[in-house]
């Protein structure tokens, strides 16, 4: 989780193109909560998105409240997960908490008295594609991620 | 199946007891200040992180290398760039000339002794630009040790506008709002280029260096969540044209503003007047693109 806030804040910045980049943080925090109870989940969600707020420059408590969305979302979808369908899951679970993710991205500036994008614009040329940016991300490096942690602590057992 | 309800009941009470102290923290930052303590760790954390982010800057150097290659073969012009070169110490030239034109005259009319030129920080390398979706800021390798305090202009060359600092300046870095993000704003002022004519028939004076007569209107330059810089309020009457130049006016009314004036923003990439609006339309063409920023400058006094 320390890695990901890590990397979402150092890395993450120079992959970023306009309103599209890998969110690390959101597809730690969907991975990492795997198999953990509720309770554990979220507050793993919560303080990674808050060392998040506090290694990076924006507005503290957005990645808070979204690292606790995120884990909210891939339990829920991990309730309905097949064996074996790991990339497919985290695809989804990453899919649906990136729209959450944007969607507080677009609502915090209006929040804190700042003019904010337009909504229709905001949704076409950034959300979509940063949606299926990170989907495809999760899919294929967030699954291999999982199934080497597996193995490894297979073998540690 | 008994123990899974209160399981779920104490997961929703958790939800929401993290997300409203996530509001609480977000609202405790937004509330606070510049000196308060969720910005002073934000800081402490920016130098920390300094080095890492350094070094990842370091080794994504390559594929931005590679990047701008391939961005030189897919372009048609070869000499691009050099044109690009050329053209920005014209305009830098024209822009120096315009401010040290209105300086003369506001030292002949106002026998005020001296105006003070640019005093400079050192050269400032971008270290990295700063997370976060909806904003455009970069961190710059120069802090207070270096004589750089907050809300000081950015400039490329002597006198390009490319941003300015924020309040997160650390004794070694300091974060850049850049020109292109949506909450930078800045008082300017659209200058003719040297012996055009105005609508008068009338040819302005060289160097473009505008009287207030000859300036072709003021307003303020915000970059627009579509994407494109422009000038906003400035009148319908203000004759303002394609290829103006746009430099800061340093001022708003009565009241001094935080970048001196005559540094060049950029020059109208068009300017649309329509009876129906209350004020033109004008696209800035920025003079340095901000993604292609390697050094830059801090102008620490005036």
């Amino acid at each position: 989780m320390a890695l990901a806030a890590l990397l979402e804040t150092t890395l993450s910045p120079l992959l970023t193109f306009g309103w599209v980049g890998p969110r690390i943080l959101v597809i730690g925090v969907v991975a990492a909560v795997m198999g953990l109870r509720d309770l554990q989940a979220l507050l793993l969600g919560f303080f990674g998105g808050v060392l998040t707020d506090t290694l990076g420059g924006g507005q503290f408590g957005i990645a808070a409240l979204g690292g606790v969305l995120a884990a909210a979302i891939s339990i829920r979808i991990g309730t309905t997960r097949r064996k074996g369908e790991t990339g497919v899951f985290l695809a989804r679970a990453v899919a649906v908490a990136i729209v959450a993710y944007d969607l507080l991205s677009l609502i915090a500036p209006v929040l804190a008295g700042q003019e904010g994008p337009p909504v229709v614009n905001y949704l076409l040329s950034g959300v979509v594609p940063d949606v299926l940016l990170n989907a495809v991300l999760a899919y294929f490096v967030g699954g291999r991620l999982l199934r080497l942690i597996a193995t490894k602590e297979e073998r540690w057992i | 199946m008994g123990s899974k309800k209160p399981s779920a009941v104490s997961g929703l009470a958790a939800l929401i007891i993290l997300c409203v102290a996530s509001l609480a923290l977000f609202t405790i930052y937004v509330r606070e200040g510049d000196s308060g303590p969720l910005h002073t760790i934000q800081l402490g954390a920016s130098e920390v992180l300094r080095p890492v982010r350094g070094l990842l800057n370091l080794a994504t150097w390559p594929f931005s290398a590679a990047s701008e290659r391939i961005e030189g073969v897919v372009d048609t012009s070869e000499k691009k760039k050099e044109l690009e070169e050329k053209a920005l110490e014209y305009e830098e030239g024209a822009a120096e000339a315009a401010r040290l034109r209105q300086e003369n005259e506001r030292l002949r009319s106002l026998l005020q002794g001296e105006q003070p030129s640019f005093e400079y920080g050192p050269l400032a390398r971008v270290i990295q630009p700063v997370g976060g979706q909806l904003t455009d800021r970069v961190v710059i390798n120069v802090g207070t040790n270096d004589g750089v305090g907050p809300e000081q202009p950015v400039v490329v060359g002597n006198n390009a506008l490319v941003g300015r600092t924020t309040s997160r300046v650390t004794p070694n870095t300091a974060e850049v709002l850049l020109i292109t993000d949506q909450s930078f704003a800045a008082g300017v002022r659209i200058v003719p280029p040297e012996g055009s004519e105005d609508e008068s028939g009338e040819t302005t004076s060289a160097g473009g260096g505008p009287s207030e007569e000859e300036s072709h209107g003021e307003g303020l330059l915000r970059t627009s969540w579509e994407g494109y810089l422009g000038v906003d309020y400035v009148d319908l009457d203000a004759g303002a044209v394609q290829g103006d130049f746009v430099v800061t006016s340093g001022r708003a009314g009565n009241r001094e503003l935080i970048f001196p004036p005559g540094l060049l923003v950029g020059t109208v990439e068009s300017a649309i007047s329509q009876d129906i609006e209350q004020y033109m339309k004008i696209v800035v063409a920025p003079t340095v693109q901000a993604d292609d920023l390697q050094e830059v400058r801090v102008i620490v006094g005036w």
